[in-house]
């Protein structure tokens, strides 16, 4: 056996002693003989697994990988000490961590300690290495295809720092079971908002001297802790999300109430507002039914069908960050605010031909009259007495209607059903006491039009000429005297 | 009227009735107005103010609608007993309005730009009682129909059209601030300003006037009650009038 294998190694050093003028040109880095020797049989690309009870196989080395890497000369015996060309010995090892770690010391045999702390993430591990948590450095580097992170080339930004294993499909596996893939997109990162910003801006706590331990529970656990980096550079929004209601729904231990990357995306992060019929699908992943519905709705119908940039999506009603409960009172008797900032807007009604006196005709009646007391009232900590009819009630929410094609005869059988939510003896004339938004003229209410005209001749006419008697009267009395 | 007494100088000019009447009359007016026009300027930060400190706009509106119960009560009784005093003949249509009144006023303009020499001759209410009277009951009347209306919409609709509603709050709106400025302009002045009864006429609250103001506000009605001749009470009244003649030569 031994003098086979001494004179297959005397032969394959001749041949390379001849081999550099016959390939110079073409192979750049040949193996050592000693290399070409051990891979006689571990370079055999192994026809099946071993298992137990089977004839244990030789490890594998792909010579191709040994070629690129950054040992392309290093003879086998170099890292493998106890092997040589005569000297076989059986390996013995508890596993295979036991296997990497103690072929991981060898690397510091030749990579001494200064040297590899040059690099401050190596300063790092060895620091842990005190603690018992010792580094392998093939984990990272890999062992016979050992490339430098960079895979050579020079490291000149964070990113490329970080790139070098998140562009790999590299994962980590959850206590839920779950895989959380690390890759990154650099791409997609360059395409978004943030594309000037570094790794470590958002994974604080990380950099290239820092790769703390993360230990989450569910991938979801990851997407809540990760989305609390936003915070730092987006503060006011953040405390906005204190008030909201998913911030409130998540506290109570929710899971499934939104973070910021759930709207906004992580890396291809986007400013939600700037298609604003992209911001409403956003909302369309949780409440599908009521986007649905919007969709429908004179105002959903015109975003998604004519593009309309004007018309109301979620966030303009419902606000983006701090969104909250819409079933609270506080909310309700909001809405004639929410309603005017479009409906009070003379530039965007003047578009579509509507009137701006909406809101007006609405806060002077006597809804709008009794909500504006009921509001001032919470203000003074006073309770309000119950709910008064605000736009939505007659209107509808989120399936608001535009009535300019309906018969009006069908418009006010739906706003007698609306009066009769809260005036449940209401009968059908009820509903013509409300004069639809419209200033009383002549036309469209003649009888309170008159009313009004007489009392505005009638008033003026009276205190003018009681104040003349009067003025007469001292006039008289002084003249007198 | 026979049963009035003289004395000291003072007639009986009002039945504690009417004493009364005024009483509850003013109180509930004040307190409808307050409460009122809060809600009516409910912009103004005094209204808010008001509101607020009365305990909100329920509580406000409670008080409103009591207040309006009893100018309601006040008004229909003053209706009730006052047409049945004139049926039964006890008591006389003192307030109706009629041609002498119409005289009297452009008589009194007269007086006023110096073309007479001396006011109208008035009987127990002059023309300006008469005016601010009507004024005052009819507008009772409208406040009380279109305030009934405002406070039950549902019920109101069932008989009228329901432009009614929004037609009975201009009304009502309107008339409570005619009736606000005719009390804070004309009443004001007349019970409490004019030189004729500064500072402040009491007849109202006593239910008695001074002999000297029948000489000159209602000659007519004193003749009657003490039963002298008109020319008597003008002779008087002349006699007064002289002295303020030959201190202004304006009067001729």
């Amino acid at each position: 056996m031994h003098g086979r294998k001494q004179l297959i190694g005397w032969l394959t050093a001749c041949l390379i002693l001849i081999q550099p003028a016959i390939t110079q040109a073409t192979v750049p880095a040949s193996p050592t003989s000693e290399t070409q020797n051990c891979l006689v049989c571990h370079g055999r690309e192994p026809a099946e697994k071993g298992g137990i009870g089977e004839e244990p196989r030789a490890p594998y080395v792909d010579m191709a990988a040994l070629k690129t890497s950054a040992h392309p000369n290093t003879a086998c015996s170099e890292c493998h000490r106890e092997f040589a060309s005569g000297k076989h010995p059986d390996p013995r090892f508890r596993d295979a961590q036991q296997r990497k770690l103690r072929y991981a010391l060898k690397c510091r045999e030749c990579h001494s300690d200064a040297e590899i702390t040059l690099k401050p993430i190596h300063a790092r591990l060895l620091e842990n290495a005190q603690e018992g948590d010792a580094p392998v450095c093939t984990d990272c580097h890999g062992a016979h295809n050992v490339t430098p992170i960079s895979g050579g080339k020079v490291l000149q930004s964070e990113r490329r720092y970080c790139q070098g294993c998140h562009e790999h499909p590299v994962t980590t596996d959850l206590r839920s079971g779950e895989t959380l893939m690390l890759q990154t997109d650099l791409t997609v990162l360059d395409g978004s908002e943030h594309h000037m910003l570094s790794c470590s801006d958002c994974h604080f706590g990380f950099s290239s001297q820092e790769h703390p331990q993360r230990n989450f529970r569910t991938l979801r656990d990851y997407a809540i802790a990760s989305s609390d980096s936003c915070k730092r550079c987006h503060f006011d929004k953040h405390t906005r999300t204190l008030e909201s209601i998913h911030y409130a729904i998540l506290n109570q231990g929710n899971q499934s109430a939104p973070v910021c990357t759930d709207c906004h995306g992580a890396h291809g992060i986007a400013a939600v507002g700037k298609d604003r019929a992209f911001s409403a699908t956003r909302c369309k992943q949780c409440h599908a039914a009521v986007y649905e519905t919007y969709a429908h709705s004179v105002h959903g119908n015109a975003l998604i069908n004519e593009r309309n940039q004007d018309v109301p999506v979620c966030i303009d009603c419902h606000r983006a960050h701090d969104i909250v409960n819409p079933l609270t009172l506080e909310f309700h008797d909001g809405i004639p605010d929410t309603c005017a900032n479009c409906h009070s807007n003379k530039r965007i009604m003047g578009k579509y031909g509507l009137s701006t006196d909406v809101v007006k005709t609405y806060l002077s009646d006597f809804h709008g009259v009794t909500l504006n007391f009921y509001r001032k009232q919470k203000e003074a900590l006073l309770k309000p007495g119950r709910p008064i009819a605000v736009c939505t009630d007659c209107h509808g929410t989120h399936d608001i209607a535009g009535d300019a094609d309906t018969d009006p005869l069908i418009v006010k059988g739906r706003l007698l059903k609306r009066c009769q939510k809260c005036h449940p003896d209401a009968t059908e004339n009820f509903s013509d006491a409300w004069l639809s938004h419209y200033e009383p003229t002549l036309e469209k209410a003649p009888i309170v039009y008159l009313v009004n005209l007489s009392y505005r001749i009638f008033l003026p006419v009276m205190v003018v000429g009681l104040i003349l008697q009067i003025l007469l009267h001292i006039w008289r009395y002084a003249v007198n005297r | 009227m026979k049963n009035r007494k003289i004395n000291g100088g003072m007639i009986r000019r009002f039945s504690p009735l009417r004493l009364a009447e005024h009483w509850v009359n003013a109180g509930a007016i004040a307190v409808l107005v307050l409460t009122g026009l809060a809600q009516k300027f409910h912009t103004l930060e005094a209204s808010q103010w008001f509101v607020l400190h009365l305990g909100g706009i329920d509580t406000v509106r409670l008080i409103h609608h009591t207040a309006g119960v009893v100018v309601i009560l006040l008004t229909l009784q003053h209706i009730l007993a006052t047409s049945f005093l004139v049926v039964l003949r006890k008591g006389q249509p003192g307030m109706l309005i009629n041609k002498k009144d119409v005289a009297d006023t452009l008589e009194n303009l007269r007086y006023y730009f110096g073309l007479r020499q001396s006011p109208a001759l008035c009987d127990r209410y002059d023309y300006k009682q008469k005016f601010e009277y009507w004024t005052i009951l009819t507008g009772q009347i409208l406040m009380t129909v279109s305030g009934l209306i405002l406070w039950f919409p549902t019920v109101a609709a069932r008989f009228l059209p329901g432009e009614f509603i929004p037609a009975a709050k201009a009304l009502h709106t309107n008339e409570a601030l005619l009736i606000f400025l005719l009390i804070a302009v004309w009443h004001i002045y007349n019970a409490i300003f004019s030189p004729d009864v500064f500072p402040l006429d009491t007849s109202i609250f006593t239910g008695r006037i001074s002999r000297e103001r029948m000489v000159h506000e209602h000659p007519l009605e004193l003749g009657r009650m003490e039963g002298i001749p008109l020319e008597a009470v003008l002779k008087e009244r002349r006699e007064e009038m002289h002295l303020l003649d030959a201190e202004s030569p304006l009067l001729h």
